[in-house]
């Protein structure tokens, strides 16, 4: 990730130097979509890429499939499966050309109806075979179908080549992936990965989960920190919503059911985090299509309210445009002026510890200094918020925060 | 924070300053920057495929990959399909593939070679950057990855892909085996260097290919070209030691390809059954493959090499960080003890707070914590202290950190059975940070508590956590020289350890007097506690213990007189079980725990 400028940790007293620095906001990161086999990129590298555009193709149920022999004199004149007549040139990649021509059918009548036409098909498509080459194929290539029957279309990546015959990682069902962000295609490879340069700031999280979605940033008023899950309502679909201190896994259900596209939070537990995996596994399974939905815990995953700083920066981001990325966890918002909030230098926030949480003003530093149990560690003596004593509190569990 | 440190020096004591200044620098910036640096660092996690044509042959080759630090995912083509095995190459997460077979390879694996090296061959043609390592049987299909060299389209990808290792840099392995002064250790390894272009691999080592040098740092292997395939042939051990776990101690220079280049690096590797003990050439080839030549975690191991020859005694680590933990051995042997013999095994699942912690994981905390916390509770703990490592080190942390260290360090004992085969060392080291940051007394109960083998032991702690960074010196003579004048200040003495076997269930287990320059003290031993006799740091004694059975304290006896030493928590007699008993009920083993614990560290609650 790029930064606007360097930590300005050397004007700082050197003490004060010491506490973690947080950054709020990155800018133009680089976010990442795992592909696997039988899933290809729809962009290529250099590509520009909008929000809503379609950069990927999966294939969720691949299945290895037998391709086909290619007709090499080693290999005989034609393969066990091939019932195409035998060519008789001799180089392949020639053969492959006119083979994947006529897979992909002259006439266009039998053309698959998942494939999108990716940028660089027509190049790909004169490429002898390859790993990770995609391929369409199905029952018709064998014969007429049973009647009744309707022809089945498989489409996925070439895997490798063995003893003259290629594998490849297919299926019947597709899945397009659009990019939730807009940027620059950084690189696009199948079966592997798409990376996007992204265009505009973000916000870094600590966890996230589901998958990358988008839609208009929703800062409700929150009680003690904390939404209650009734506030999650059908007004709210389409909406990323910002839920205090912690998403609960009734928080969750709810929000998918009614079309919310994700949730922003101080923090989210294991339990959740699972609980959310296993039902896109069966919503995967059921066929049925889901709308994207995203989740972004912003420290972690015990309970802790979202920083004030952060907070007053998604109010003022309330109603724009916004996505989650989860790899890395980021909030996406793409706006060239980010309004940030005024901070105290010496503004400190306690991220772990019995004070987690709190935030409050560095006063000095307390040296090496004596804990429960016997535990000596470097603190520093801070006032929290709203409180008149002094804490002493480890430098450890301290972090400050950098825009 | 050097600057800072020298001010510091300045205000207390100005003369130490000046004789710093010994060029008369009197601008302090200059004066750091003018300082001779040693730079170490830990290798983050990196994820290894492990390949293979059967579910036996997979999981030797998993226990390989796991002893040298690898996060490690694996599958074989008599359990998975093409598909499922191409996820495992294709992952972003990993970046090595390892496959393998026996020296011959039997019918069950035999069938499904072929296809597993063109499936790993195609995979490198997609990801460039994956390092490919073919050990045992599997390198006969080495011509495969030579081909698909060959017949490589131009490759698509926008930006260079990512290198296992830093550029030209060499990355040497410093594996199990015996100290390098050792003259009996040279020539005891070959290397061979194949051509691609042939795909034939030469018979001989050439000059610019890879090659072996002893540990002392010698590796001037200087291999100018972007890529090759690099046979690394272990010989077995010189040394007949067979009760000491060991393999040669190598370098192993593997030139990492140019950033840009999309070849693959195919490294030929012993099968997973050579070496002695079994599997250690091939652990030592992917720790090579693994870690930075500059690696703290192997700089650990080294330095305990070093501290066995000073302290002409046997020393153990069991070191525990936020990327995985090291256990490690050294002890010195043959005529006048001029060599030592070192075994030693990183894992990356032996870290405080692994990713992504198992149900295991979860268990083993559970069983170690003195609090009342559900599963998910723990796990969310966990992930929070892999977020923030130093974190939460104070109160209620500092007891789950403890907790999460002790599993973390059984996980390792467990991992490394032949270590614990062997007798308790004189000299029994703990190292990380997470032991570090915890009261003295706490630490020496929490390698009490692991590390269970009948005998005597004295236990330290390295608090400065400098045995990382001293030994990536390269020379061996230098780093012993080091370790000689800092040994004193660097390994912080917690206190003797006795730990005898076999003590029967009774009132009294039997007297111990402890002799020294004091005066004489008296101590009646009771079965199944941990009892503390003041002895400080410093300060050594003799203790006669006599007692009512025989018990196993070395050797079986009932009368037993041992030198032990003092330090910060005084000397430990653990007369608990060996293997430990406790109850598998979560109430009365949180019970027991807390009783002992609460002995050694009474002011947790204050």
């Amino acid at each position: 990730m790029s930064v606007v400028e360097p930590i300005p940790g050397a004007e700082l007293q050197p003490e004060f130097a010491r506490v973690a620095a947080r950054r709020v906001l990155v800018f133009s990161p680089t976010i990442r979509y795992r592909l696997g086999p039988g899933d290809r990129a729809l962009v290529a590298p250099g590509d520009a890429v909008v929000p809503g555009m379609p950069i990927a193709e999966r294939t969720p149920d691949a299945e290895l499939v037998g391709v086909g022999r290619l007709i090499r004199p080693e290999n005989g004149k034609s393969g066990k499966n091939d019932q195409r007549p035998a060519r008789a040139a001799n180089d392949s990649s020639q053969l492959w050309k006119n083979d994947m021509a006529d897979r992909a059918g002259s006439s266009g009548k039998d053309r698959p109806p998942m494939a999108i036409k990716p940028v660089a098909e027509g190049r790909d498509r004169r490429r002898p075979p390859a790993p990770g080459k995609w391929w369409v194929g199905g029952d018709e290539r064998r014969g007429k179908p049973a009647k009744g029957k309707p022809a089945v279309r498989i489409g996925g990546t070439l895997l490798f080549e063995a003893r003259g015959q290629w594998r490849a990682a297919a299926g019947e069902r597709h899945e397009i992936v659009e990019s939730p962000v807009a940027g620059v295609v950084r690189e696009a490879r199948n079966c592997v990965e798409v990376t996007i340069d992204v265009s505009g700031a973000a916000l870094p999280g600590a966890v996230a989960a589901g998958v990358p979605s988008r839609g208009y940033l929703d800062v409700p008023r929150l009680t003690d920190g904390e939404l209650w899950v009734s506030a999650l309502d059908v007004a709210r679909s389409g909406a990323v919503v910002v839920a205090g201190s912690r998403i609960t896994a009734q928080a969750i259900s709810r929000a998918r059911a009614v079309s919310i596209r994700g949730l922003v939070a101080g923090s989210v537990g294991e339990g959740e985090l699972r609980d959310l995996h296993a039902s896109e596994l069966r919503q995967r399974a059921s066929l049925a299509p889901s709308v994207p939905f995203g989740l972004i815990a912003l420290d972690g995953h015990q309970r802790r309210p979202i920083a004030t700083p952060i907070l007053a920066l998604l109010a003022a981001l309330a109603g724009r445009e916004v996505a989650i990325v989860t790899d890395p966890p980021l909030l996406v918002f793409d706006v060239a002026d980010v309004p940030l909030p005024d901070l105290p230098p010496d503004w400190i926030r306690a991220r772990s510890g019995p004070h987690a949480g709190r935030e409050g003003r560095w006063l000095k530093s307390a040296g090496l200094y004596r804990f429960r149990g016997g535990i000596y560690l470097e603190a520093a003596v801070v006032r929290f918020v709203d409180e008149i004593e002094t804490t002493t509190v480890p430098v450890a569990d301290l972090e400050r925060f950098v825009f | 924070m050097l600057i800072g440190l020298l001010t510091r020096v300045g205000m207390t004591d100005p003369e130490m300053l000046t004789e710093l200044r010994a060029g008369n620098q009197t601008d302090m910036p200059k004066l750091v920057a003018s300082w001779p640096r040693l730079e170490a660092r830990s290798t983050p996690r990196r994820q290894i495929a492990v390949v293979a044509g059967s579910r036996r042959q997979r999981k030797r080759l998993e226990t390989a990959a796991l002893r040298a630090g690898w996060l490690v995912v694996g599958g074989s083509a008599d359990e998975d399909d093409a598909v499922a095995l191409s996820r495992l190459l294709m992952s972003t997460e990993t970046s090595a593939v390892l496959l393998g077979a026996d020296v011959s390879p039997g019918g069950d694996e035999k069938r499904h070679l072929p296809d597993l090296a063109s499936l790993v061959a195609a995979a490198t043609q997609s990801r460039p950057e994956l390092a490919i390592v073919l050990a045992g049987g599997a390198a006969a299909y080495e011509s495969v990855f030579a081909a698909q060299d060959d017949a490589r389209p131009s490759v698509e990808t926008a930006t260079p892909a990512t290198p296992i290792a830093p550029a030209n840099r060499t990355m040497p392995v410093a594996g199990a085996g015996i100290d390098p002064v050792d003259p009996t250790e040279k020539g005891t390894a070959q290397a061979k260097k194949v051509s691609k272009k042939a795909g034939a691999a030469e018979a001989a080592a050439t000059p610019n290919g890879a090659s072996f040098a002893g540990a002392s740092g010698d590796a001037n292997a200087t291999d100018s070209r972007a890529s090759g395939t690099i046979a690394a042939t272990n010989a077995s051990p010189t040394v007949a030691e067979p009760a000491v776990p060991q393999g040669p101690s190598i370098l192993l220079a593997i030139h990492a390809t140019e950033a840009h280049e999309a070849s693959s690096h195919v490294l030929l590797a012993p099968d997973a059954e050579a070496g002695q003990p079994a599997g250690s050439s091939l652990q030592q080839v992917l720790e090579g493959l693994r870690a930075f030549p500059n690696d703290s975690r192997l700089g650990v191991a080294r330095s305990i090499g070093s501290l066995a020859y000073l302290f002409d005694r046997s020393v153990e680590v069991v070191e525990v960080g936020l990327q995985g933990g090291l256990s490690a051995r050294s002890e010195p042997f043959g005529q006048g003890h001029l060599a030592v013999v070192s075994s030693h095994a990183c894992f990356a699942d032996a870290s405080f707070a692994p990713v992504n912690p198992s149900e295991e994981v979860i268990d083993g905390v559970l069983a170690w914590s003195t609090m009342v916390m559900d599963r998910h509770r723990v796990m969310d703990r966990l992930n929070d202290l892999r977020l923030a490592p130093w974190g939460e080190a104070a109160g209620d942390g500092a007891i789950f950190r403890l907790a999460a260290a002790k599993a973390a360090c059984a996980r390792l004992v467990e991992a490394t059975p032949e270590l614990a085969a062997q007798s308790m060392p004189e000299l029994l080291i703990a190292a990380g940070g997470v032991f570090s940051a915890l009261p003295p007394s706490v630490v020496a109960l929490a390698l009490a508590d692991i590390v269970r083998r009948p005998g005597v032991s004295q236990l330290s702690v390295d608090s400065a956590r400098v045995l990382g960074p001293l030994g990536v010196i390269e020379g061996e003579a230098e780093r012993r020289r080091l370790l000689a004048s800092l040994a004193d200040d660097i390994l912080v003495p917690l206190g003797g350890l006795i730990l005898p076997a076999g003590i029967k269930q009774g009132r009294s287990a039997g007297f111990l007097r402890l002799k020294g320059s004091a005066p004489v003290s008296e101590v009646e031993l009771h079965p199944g506690a941990v009892q503390v006799v003041d002895l400080p740091p410093g300060r050594g004694a003799r203790a006669e213990i006599d007692f009512r059975d025989a018990v196993r304290l070395g050797q079986r006896g009932r009368h037993f007189s041992v030198d032990v030493g003092g330090g910060l928590s005084g000397l430990l007699v653990d007369l608990r079980d060996i293997p430990m008993r406790i109850s598998d009920r979560p109430d009365s083993r949180r019970a027991a725990l807390d009783a002992w614990q609460r002995g050694m560290w009474p002011d947790v609650d204050q």
